[in-house]
């Protein structure tokens, strides 16, 4: 028979810092998800905001276009429109460069957090199933040691 | 004004510090073959699986973070 050479306490220790494992990472898993939420939502904001400011700008620089047109004698200068869609524009496109590098870096994510799901759902009820069963076990043979033993 | 809340990729560190720590209390309390057995089998792939995990998350928080900075209007 194989040595057993285990203390019950240090075990039941182990044993609620494992559960007290599980549960601390769920909630970090859930906020790690949230917060991938919360900032995508974030940034659709800023770039339906630059979007209007875009449309707005285009249609002001549309305008200044057609005054500067039937007023072909009184210079009008649209630089200022210009450089307002031009600008809107660069923040759009800048906000959907890091829409796409943050869309590419949660489809990576992705693996880890589903692989670290399984574990907290799946391999540490069992490792704690697994311990209390070794815990029950030590308790059972305590039991039945001979007195002085 | 309220502090900004903690990360939750530090909070996981955090905890697999305190697990960490709760194997190694448990150690010098554990030496037979069904340790050796649950360390090898359990314990090691659980810490390393949280150790990628929260690596990861770092990488995703930090982007993200770095994402609100930069589009800051």
């Amino acid at each position: 028979m194989a040595a057993i050479h285990a203390d019950i306490d240090a075990l039941t220790e182990f044993r609620a810092a494992l559960t007290r494992f599980r549960y601390a990472q769920r909630e970090v898993a859930d906020r790690g998800g949230d917060t991938i939420e919360a900032t995508r939502a974030s940034l659709e904001a800023k770039a339906s905001r630059w979007r209007a400011r875009l449309e707005q700008g285009r249609a002001e620089l549309a305008a200044c276009h057609e005054r500067a047109a039937a007023a072909a004698d009184a210079p009008v200068d649209c630089s200022g429109y210009a450089r307002a869609v031009s600008e809107a524009g660069e923040r759009l496109e800048h906000i959907r460069c890091w829409q796409q590098r943050i869309d590419q870096q949660v489809i990576e994510f992705h693996g880890a957090a589903s692989r670290f799901k399984d574990l907290l759902e799946t391999d540490l009820p069992r490792a704690e199933e697994q311990l209390a069963a070794i815990i029950a076990s030590l308790h059972a043979a305590r039991r039945v040691q001979p007195p002085g033993s | 004004m309220s502090p900004l809340p903690a990360r939750p990729d530090r909070d996981g560190d955090q905890q697999l510090r305190l697990l960490d720590d709760a194997w190694e209390k448990a150690v010098p309390h554990w030496q037979d073959d069904v340790a050796r057995q649950f360390g090898t089998h359990q314990w090691t792939p659980l810490r390393d699986e949280s150790r990628l995990y929260l690596e990861a998350l770092r990488a995703m928080m930090d982007l993200l973070d770095a994402a609100e900075r930069d589009t800051e209007q």
